[in-house]
């Protein structure tokens, strides 16, 4: 099993390298300019986010459609609260706690009603997307905080955003939680089989509300991350990146089927994305195909999916 | 023409099992014939060769004087073949009168459905029936009862001669079945031949008039049921000796106090079970395949919700609501089903072994992987499983050696076993690692945990219990110690109407 998963690591590797240089020979260099490195690099930060959202509750067997919703309104309720007037601080937990809200929202449909996730979060998805322009009334609202600007736009040395570092350390935190802890091997184990593994003494539905709740505050915070970049919350927000998000996760090996892959695997499977997409531009590829190889990436990363969940059947 | 189905040789093998060995018998037109024998017997697999689901390895099926071959279920409707299964084959959505026409809808000179005489025709057969459905009520509607009317209906239909039933009275009511029994013998009356597969004595004696007795695989016998009896029955039935396994086994011989007691417990699917085990003991509990003994097991581990009555653990109130807390105060179930509920298919060994003890081998927050591998590495090595290191998948070991990496995980030095729940811990398993589990379970007894050992296999239940619990649609029908325990009182137990306590109680 290590086995595969090291030289599943090491193929996805190989692509990355592949795409980086086929880029920089396409682009003349242009793609490893260090400006074009800091753009695919502030792009992480979003995706990243949501990556770790999605690709948890994949590893543990659910899916959730709902995070850029989520993300896109809490954005906007925190951008409300700050042009009413209220602290910086407050509204960021409120923004935090409405995104949690929303997951264990999430949680209760899937464990309660026992709904299937992807058409409960998708339910969610439509009814928190639909309540940004509700907040702003159909505007966009700008945000002056400056800690909101800092956290979203701020950089280190001048070069490195702030919220990179967030991302990336949060990709960290996930990564050893989810490897090294009784929760991280009972997301695992509930993935691979909720039955056995809640008569083995675990509680998978405690899990679950974990992971939903988990995931609602990781979009909100990426919504937040972006707006206080863009300086302001619109009714697009985040939703775009919510597939990006979910590709990454399945590129970087995290099965739709649930028990397997890891954060190491979703890092890489979001600089696959970051980097083919941000090449895309720098080549100057037009806008409408880029659309359409996305589609593609996507199909593929399926496909290989399905072709090693079938593989694993076999044996 | 007279009607007749006839099995002529009929073999059929499934990798390791002879399924069915040479069956040959013959069933008349208007006459009602039961296939008897335990769970395992073969009577299954001759309904699925008969209803083209499965084909046999040799032998023909003969229909009124014509060979068939069937290569599929549609093969077997064509020639007149309805076999009534358990789980029903309707679609829910639509109206009792499409499904009796399913495949066959009346049109009109459009091309369109004739609703009218769909109506016409389908009201017709209700009546004849003696039923009163709508024939436009959604069959999703009906009773389990109802819609299995509908089927039969649907049989009747399309002409069937042949029409097989699998125990069709396991989830009806009493007043259901007369009306079942109603149109069984209108049936007959038409000439048809029926094929009768039920476990309830009565029933055979009530509406049967042959009786062919299934073991292991082979017709043991045939009877006419006007001139057989119950107890002849189940000798047939049952007529093996248990071998020496069994009387090969180092038991334990001194049972503690009182580990648990049950007090009239009630569940959707348990009748007012009560029962005592004391440390040190084998409980064996003996029944057909859904008398209820997973059920009872399942309450107490906090799965499926109590209605009703008490449990005790060493005297103190328990109630479970959820396997967490079962576990924490020292039940283990290994459940019946290994692949779905005991395992991880895809996880290793050693993931697989430490889910109990998740927290008891963690520093600080994180797991310590050297205290988890050396918790794997013992049970392979106390179980002798076979596998190259603990790494390995699950999904990638035999039967036996999943079943003992269970085992491993319910015994290893964190945990504190008191009782241990074996539900049917060796099927599927080949018979040497058999013998060694058996081994296991007495010695776990010898280490004063009280063993709870489900299984449907009589002489296995009967060589490794202390003493017996035998149950039957969601009641305990009696309790008999190993001593006194043979096979046709078990069997007789577990199928008869009248409950018989026969000593055996907990002193």
């Amino acid at each position: 099993m290590r086995k595969i998963i090291r030289t599943k690591m090491f193929a996805l590797f190989l692509l990355l390298a592949a795409i980086v240089i086929i880029y920089t020979v396409l682009s003349d260099g242009a793609f490893v300019s260090p400006k074009n490195i800091r753009n695919i690099l502030q792009s992480t930060t979003v995706v990243s986010l949501l990556t770790i959202g999605a690709g948890t509750l994949m590893i543990a067997g659910h899916i959730d459609l709902s995070l850029g919703g989520i993300g896109t309104m809490c954005a906007m309720l925190a951008a409300y609260l700050l042009r009413v007037g209220v602290p910086w601080y407050i509204a960021l937990i409120a923004a935090l706690a409405m995104g949690g809200i929303c997951g264990a929202f999430n949680a209760i449909l899937v464990n309660e009603l026992r709904l299937q996730s992807f058409i409960a979060t998708l339910a969610t998805a439509a009814i928190t997307q639909g309540f940004a322009p509700i907040i702003s009334q159909g505007k966009q609202i700008d945000i002056y905080d400056p800690v909101f600007k800092f956290l979203g736009g701020g950089r280190f040395l001048n070069y490195v955003p702030y919220s990179l570092i967030i991302s990336l350390l949060a990709l960290l935190v996930y990564g050893i939680v989810l490897k090294n802890t009784k929760f991280g091997r009972g997301v695992y184990l509930i993935g691979g089989n909720p039955d056995a593994a809640r008569l083995g003494g675990l509680r998978p539905k405690r899990i679950s509300y974990a992971l939903f709740i988990n995931a609602g505050c990781l979009s909100a915070l990426a919504g937040i991350l972006l707006a206080g970049r863009l300086q302001t919350a619109n009714t697009v927000g985040i939703t775009n990146s919510q597939f990006a998000g979910i590709t990454a996760a399945i590129l970087g090996g995290i099965s739709f089927g649930g028990g397997t892959g890891g954060m190491g695997g979703a890092l890489i499977g979001i600089l696959i994305l970051n980097c083919f997409n941000n090449g895309m531009t720098v080549i100057n590829v037009s806008p409408y195909w880029q659309t359409i190889a996305s589609g593609a990436l996507l199909l593929i990363a399926l496909t290989v999916d399905f072709l090693s969940a079938r593989r694993r059947l076999k044996t | 023409m007279e009607r007749y189905l006839e099995f002529k040789g009929i073999k059929k093998a499934f990798p390791g099992v002879q399924a069915l060995k040479e069956i040959s018998f013959r069933a008349e037109g208007g006459r009602v014939l039961a296939l008897l024998g335990e769970n395992g017997a073969g009577k299954s697999t001759l309904l699925k060769i008969l209803a083209g689901d499965l084909s046999a390895d040799e032998g023909d099926i003969i229909i009124s004087g014509k060979k068939q071959n069937f290569t599929s279920p549609f093969d077997a409707i064509k020639a007149g073949v309805s076999v009534i299964y358990q789980e029903r084959q309707m679609i829910p959505a639509m109206s009792v009168m499409e499904n009796i026409f399913a495949g066959a809808l009346p049109k009109n000179k459009f091309g369109f459905i004739d609703k009218p005489r769909l109506k016409r025709e389908a009201q017709e057969i209700i009546s004849k029936f003696g039923l009163s459905i709508d024939p436009t009520t959604p069959v999703g509607r009906l009773s389990v009862a109802y819609q299995q009317m509908v089927e039969i209906m649907k049989a009747y239909r399309r002409g069937s001669d042949i029409i097989a039933f699998d125990e069709p009275t396991a989830s009806l009511a009493e007043a259901e079945i007369s009306i079942l029994f109603k149109i069984i013998d209108e049936l007959k009356r038409e000439g048809k031949i029926i094929i009768y597969v039920s476990h309830r004595m009565a029933e055979i004696f009530q509406i049967t008039d042959d009786i062919v007795v299934f073991k292991d695989g082979a017709l043991v016998k045939t009877f006419v049921t006007a001139q057989t009896n119950e107890q002849e029955l189940i000798r047939a039935m049952v007529g093996r000796e248990i071998g020496d396994t069994y009387a090969n086994l180092s038991r334990n011989t001194v049972y503690g106090d009182t580990l648990l007691e049950v007090k009239n417990l009630v569940t959707k699917k348990v009748k007012d079970v009560s029962f005592t085990l004391r440390k040190g003991e084998i409980l064996g509990f003996a029944g057909l395949v859904g008398a209820g003994r997973t059920e009872v097991v399942r309450a107490l581990f906090g799965v499926d919700k109590i209605i009703s009555g008490e449990i005790f653990l060493e005297g103190k109130p328990i109630a479970f609501k959820s396997p967490t807390e079962a576990v924490a105060a020292g039940l283990a179930l290994c459940p019946e089903d290994r692949k779905e509920q005991g395992l991880v298919l895809y996880r290793s060994i050693r993931d697989n072994v430490s889910i109990p003890v998740l927290s008891k081998i963690c520093r600080f927050f994180f797991l310590d992987r050297r205290a988890e591998a050396e918790l794997a590495d013992n049970a392979v090595e106390k179980y002798s499983i076979k596998t190259p290191d603990t790494d390995k998948i699950v999904a990638e070991l035999s039967g036996g050696n999943q079943q003992k990496v269970i085992l491993g995980r319910w015994t290893s030095e964190k945990m504190t076993t008191r009782i241990l729940i074996l539900d049917e811990p060796t099927k599927g398993i080949d018979v040497g690692t058999k013998a060694e589990i058996y081994q296991r379970v007495c010695d776990f007894a010898k280490q004063g945990i009280g063993v709870i050992f489900i299984s449907s296999e009589l002489p296995e239940v009967i060589g490794v219990s202390d003493r017996i619990y035998v149950m039957r649609e969601g009641r305990i029908t009696g309790c008999v110690d190993r001593a006194d325990a043979t096979e046709e009182k078990i069997l007789s137990l577990a199928m008869s109407d009248t409950a018989v306590t026969d000593g055996g109680e907990a002193k």
